[in-house]
């Protein structure tokens, strides 16, 4: 007797999608929730604001809360909320392309680096400790020295440091992810097949290393906002009057004095909110992939 | 014996030699790479003498190799040359601002420790209670609040609101222990609150599997009060693995005093170092770097060597 099979109606993708985001963790989907905000509200902020984001004199210099000023007014009469919201979409770009290009450079050095191993293994390993003992933000002043006063306040060179402040710790990961993964089977298979290392490289290292450099990306993405705002605060990142938010805070810190604390809450608020968001979701991420993560690792 | 001598030895040179290439790599970013380093400092709009002069005082006509050499030799005389903004040997500026950074992160790191380890301690007690997700909430927040936001808070509500505490950290060898005090209190509390939001997770995770133990359920079960099973029995074995946080904290302080230092105007080795960038003062700039490196460098060969003495199976020479 055969049994009749009983074909259920294929999940759409939608619900298919649906279901995922139920099983997905609670920091993973509170995470997602506030970066989709985020970007919402960046791209919203690139095309309007309540007042351009540069207008002088659209309310009284130095007041604070009010309903046509929700996060108050600058001491040259500039609305800080269109300022905040003009800014989210450069400290979202900065961020984004600054660990890209740190993740492609890092995982190229390190996948390439533990692969092949050997005496070129052991100087990169060097270098790349030398440079890692260098402190985050330390690191990023000696490549602002080296660009030299002529590029100061470029995105591109922000961008570059990013990276370059990124790319040693990445690539320490990716070269632990290679030694892990030389080892199997398939490896010494493509490697008899006389396969150069670079295609060993982008066909078999680098998809058995996603895990492990997703995750890495998430994390770095977390504290890139912190690192181009720490810059900007400092005077050596984005130049005013670019609204990005680091250089908000430090524009309106003055302010401080005349009791309008919003100036500087509010693109703190901004500030710190998407770095609370990234982390949730680094986390969430690293929980579904299988993997551990030390989040506000610097 | 030989064997644990053996492997600080290597530790140690290890070090010398990262050491040396983070020397190599200040020295090639800021003066190999392309651009000359006099119009750098001095602008596009410089005099062909003033150039000059600068070149000559700089020594820029000799090959990069020699002037690295010479940089390296004296350095470890203990001479790091004369600042170009003021006359003085580096040695003599950096050593009051090198004292100033230590003193505040000293006082950093004894106000970490009870601010990491009490609400560890609250949170696995109250594990999964309110008050557990509640701290969990403020330690993610913490963590992902920016130091100079932290700072810029911490002023505002204890110098603009409190009027507790004087707004700018000013201290030189004449202030007294309490105006050193009064200085250093938000700034090292900054910093403390960034390194302890960093453990706390950790600490926390690590007490809780200690206290699932079966060493601590015997105690216990011995009838030891709640409180000597907690702070004699779970919290030092919960520390151990939270060592290594430890160090990368000090790792964080040495590149968080330079903007913690920057707001409240403190005058050490953070500050020095945005300052000398700011004023193109690139010999003051390396050697201002190179210290800071150097320190990141030896705290971590002591946190090493520190653990390879506390591993008990080294320690027997097994």
């Amino acid at each position: 007797m055969t049994t009749a099979s009983v074909s259920r109606p294929r999940p759409s993708g939608w619900q298919q999608a649906s279901r995922l985001w139920r099983r997905a963790p609670r920091s993973f989907r509170i995470g997602a929730v506030i970066l989709a905000f985020h970007i919402l509200a960046a791209a919203i902020g690139l095309f309007w604001t309540p007042y351009g984001f540069s207008q002088l004199f659209t309310g009284a210099p130095l007041s604070g809360m009010s309903w046509q000023h929700p996060f108050g007014v600058d001491q040259s009469g500039r609305d800080i909320l269109s300022r905040v919201l003009y800014g989210g979409h450069i400290v979202l770009l900065l961020s984004i392309s600054g660990t890209s290009l740190g993740l492609v450079i890092g995982a190229t050095i390190g996948l390439l680096s533990g692969y092949i191993g050997g005496w070129l293994d052991e100087i990169l390993q060097r270098v790349l400790e030398a440079i890692i003992s260098i402190p985050f933000i330390v690191l990023a002043l000696i490549a602002i020295a080296a660009a030299g006063p002529e590029l100061a306040g470029n995105p591109l060179l922000i961008v570059l440091v990013v990276a370059l402040v990124y790319a040693p710790r990445i690539a320490r990961m990716a070269r632990a992810a290679a030694l892990d993964i030389v080892t199997r089977d398939f490896i010494t298979a493509a490697r008899l097949r006389g396969e150069s290392a670079w295609s060993v490289m982008w066909r078999e290292l680098l998809p058995n290393a996603t895990s492990v450099l997703l995750v890495e990306f998430a994390l770095r993405a977390g504290y890139a906002p912190v690192l181009i705002g720490s810059l900007g605060f400092l005077g050596f990142g984005m130049r005013p009057p670019m609204p990005e938010w680091g250089l908000l805070i430090s524009e309106n810190r003055a302010a401080l004095i005349t009791n309008t604390p919003i100036t500087v809450l509010g693109p703190g608020l901004a500030l710190a909110s998407l770095v609370v968001g990234l982390n949730l979701f680094t986390e969430g991420l690293a929980r579904i992939l299988g993997r551990s993560v030390q989040i506000g690792q610097r | 014996m030989v064997q644990i001598l053996r492997l600080i030895g290597g530790r140690i040179l290890l070090s010398l030699l990262t050491l040396l290439l983070v020397s190599l790599i200040i020295f090639a970013a800021v003066e190999v790479l392309p651009g000359d380093v006099a119009t750098r400092i001095l602008g596009r709009e410089a005099t062909a003498g003033s150039l000059a002069a600068l070149r000559a005082q700089l020594h820029l006509e000799d090959p990069a190799t020699l002037r690295y050499l010479r940089w390296l030799g004296g350095i470890v005389r203990g001479d790091f040359g004369f600042a170009l903004t003021s006359a003085r040997p580096i040695s003599v500026i950096l050593a009051p601002k090198l004292f100033n950074t230590l003193i505040l992160a000293l006082a950093a790191f004894l106000l970490y420790l009870p601010l990491a380890i009490i609400p560890a301690l609250i949170q696995a007690i109250r594990r999964d209670r309110p008050v557990d997700h509640g701290l969990s909430v403020v330690t993610l927040v913490l963590l992902s609040t920016p130091d100079f936001l932290l700072a810029t808070i911490l002023l505002f509500i204890f110098v603009m609101t409190a009027g507790l505490l004087p707004s700018m950290s000013i201290v030189d060898e004449t202030s007294t222990f309490t105006e050193y005090l009064r200085a250093i209190a938000l700034p090292a509390l900054t910093l403390a609150i960034v390194m302890a939001a960093y453990a706390v997770r950790m600490l926390r995770d690590n007490l809780i599997e200690v206290l699932d133990s079966e060493y601590v359920r015997m105690a216990e079960l011995k009838g030891l009060s709640r409180r000597r099973v907690l702070l004699r029995h779970a919290l030092p074995n919960a520390l151990i693995p939270s060592l290594n946080i430890t160090a990368l904290n000090v790792g964080y302080v040495i590149g968080g005093v330079v903007v913690v230092e920057k707001v409240f105007s403190y005058p050490g080795l953070g500050s020095q170092l945005v300052n000398a960038l700011q004023l193109l003062d690139y010999p003051l700039f390396e050697a201002t770097v190179l210290i800071a490196a150097g320190f990141y460098i030896v705290a971590n060969m002591l946190a090493d060597i520190g653990s390879i003495l506390l591993n008990p199976r080294l320690r027997s020479g097994q």
